[in-house]
């Protein structure tokens, strides 16, 4: 009988609940259309559905907050994944002008069937410092660190970045902005077992990834790689590891700078140009070559992995009716160390990979009370010493978020 | 049966701590301004118990000179660069005691051509998310 009867209290409860503990809950709604989902020279055209819901909630100088997400692929149903994170930071004035931020998080990520060799956990710890040199001026100082452990445990890792940042902002309404940075990232164990017969190293390293046991080669990435078998990644996924008698870790480091200005002009426009060099100052890929995959691990979105310079121009527009207008232009040339360019047979051509690319994107958001919708298309043109990333496409983003009135009014309204 | 009864005032007790004050001045929508200023300093300060301190601007009313306390919110401080020398429009509750500076609670801050809604238009806290301010830019470190 109590069972039965709190069956339908329960729900009700947990409904009260949850905006009680909650002080912001959004929702958000994205769908994405691109015609080159793996961002490679075999264009696969897809259309992408995210869903998420967040939390958030102050407790004094503590907040916690959580994410769930599910992405939905259209024609790649087999990369669908679920990622959720959790998290708490504190924050601890040092004066009246500068303060302390630490944060603790974990992440999550469940990719279905295809891609399930990327399911990771993760944690990620930071420390910040930021304080007010003068009105017009900041210093940042900020290290993070984090792990994460995948069920295919090549990727493996520990990261952690230190950067340094200082800013003036002059009268004329022109900010500029400094930035230092270092990063090291150490892969636990990317190394596979020397196999007992050496010719069958000799045909992997040569190109074996074309054929063999793979699963299709260059290309779209497909098929299972399973986890710490040598053999099974003979094209699973497009990947090339290294074989190692020894075993161990790899690492590889780099340090960074940057420049920014920004100019306003009038109340409505905003306009930025920003620049930023980095070196790889120790180490290399511990991969010989790894494709493109929407959303996971990869030379070209890991900010470890290369080398080389980006130039950014921005500008920003603020119209009337809660309407704004963010358009940039991005080029980058970056080369990624210990990553050999590849003919379209998979044979190495004895060129470290680089790319040069050109990215333009458009945004156009409406904001209203608890709702935002916006709109968004980009162009992506990149240019390769690898005859598989030598690829252009554009990109189609719409979205809604949808934020929840579940804050009391509380003493600080 | 009993035990749903037993139920409903837990949920409205549940409901009540929700939405129950914790203290310090209410946003008073009677009371509401609009203010275009120079902002002169930055400072984080303890506002209300059980909250974190809020990022305080202290700002000069263009051609009055007349000086305010903004009361912005407590996530700010490392969610967003104010600068001294800033031009920004406020729409917020003027909260006024005999000796000291007044004090403006935000509901609307106009930082760099960029509208940030901190309240809805009753005084309800946004400033944790939401379209206006995404408050993961002050976690994981992203700029």
């Amino acid at each position: 009988m109590i069972t039965k009867s709190m069956r339908h209290v329960f729900p009700l409860l947990l409904l009260t609940a949850f905006p009680a503990w909650g002080e912001t809950i959004s929702l958000s709604f994205n769908q994405h259309a691109t015609k080159n989902v793996f961002q490679t020279s075999d264009a696969v055209a897809d259309q992408i559905s995210v869903f998420s819901l967040a939390f958030d909630k102050d407790l004094s100088a503590f907040s916690l907050l959580g994410r769930a997400e599910y992405s939905a692929f259209n024609q790649t149903s087999g990369m669908s994944f679920f990622a959720a994170a959790a998290g708490v930071d504190y924050l601890v004035p040092a004066s009246r002008k500068s303060a302390f931020y630490f944060a603790a998080g974990g992440t999550g990520e469940i990719y279905r069937q295809t891609y399930e060799a990327f399911n990771s956990l993760g944690a990620n710890l930071i420390g910040a410092f930021k304080a007010y040199l003068a009105p017009s001026s900041i210093l940042k100082l900020q290290w993070q660190g984090q792990y994460a452990a995948y069920k295919d445990d090549l990727f493996d890792f520990l990261s952690q970045t230190l950067s340094l940042s200082v800013d003036k902002y002059f009268p004329s309404r022109t900010t500029l902005k400094a930035d230092a940075g270092w990063g090291y990232k150490y892969f636990l164990h990317p190394f596979l077992p020397e196999p007992a017969e050496p010719a069958a190293v000799t045909a992997l390293m040569s190109g074996g990834n074309s054929g063999g046991a793979g699963t299709g080669g260059r290309g779209m990435g497909s098929g299972g790689s399973g986890g710490g078998g040598g053999y099974q990644y003979q094209g699973g996924h497009g990947f090339i590891p290294r074989y190692s008698s020894e075993g161990g870790g790899a690492g590889i480091g780099h340090v960074s700078t940057s420049l920014l200005a920004a100019q306003g002009i009038g109340d409505s426009v905003g306009l930025s140009v920003s620049g930023l060099r980095q070196w790889i100052v120790s180490g290399e890929s511990p991969f010989m070559s790894i494709e493109e995959f929407y959303y996971v691990q990869n030379p070209t979105s890991d900010s470890f992995s290369w080398e080389g310079t980006q130039l950014n121009g921005r500008i920003t527009l603020e119209l009337p009716w809660d309407l704004s207008v963010k358009s940039g232009y991005t080029y980058s040339d970056k080369s990624y160390p210990g990553v050999e360019s590849m003919s379209s047979e998979g044979v190495p051509l004895g060129v470290t990979r680089n790319d040069r690319q050109n990215l333009i994107e458009v945004r156009l958001q409406k904001d209203f009370r608890r709702l935002a919708v916006f709109l968004a298309y980009s162009y992506v043109d990149n240019i390769s010493t690898d005859p598989l990333f030598v690829w252009r496409s554009p990109f189609l983003m719409a979205g809604i978020e949808w934020r929840l009135p579940t804050a009391g009014k509380g003493g600080v309204s | 049966m009993n035990r749903k009864r037993l139920s409903i005032p837990l949920l409205a007790a549940l409901t009540a701590a929700a939405a129950a004050p914790q203290g310090g001045p209410f946003y008073n929508v009677d009371k509401e301004i609009r203010v275009e200023a120079t902002v002169r300093e930055i400072v984080l300060e303890p506002r209300y118990k059980g909250t974190a301190p809020f990022l305080v601007l202290r700002v000069e009313e263009s051609g009055s000179a007349r000086a305010f306390d903004v009361e912005i919110a407590p996530s700010w401080f490392f969610g967003q660069d104010v600068h001294g020398g800033e031009k920004v429009k406020i729409v917020g509750s003027l909260a006024e005691k005999p000796g000291a500076t007044p004090i403006i609670i935000a509901r609307e801050l106009q930082l760099r051509g960029q509208t940030y809604q901190l309240r809805d238009k009753h005084g309800f806290p946004s400033w944790q998310g939401g379209p206006q301010h995404k408050r993961g830019a002050r976690r994981f470190g992203r700029p």
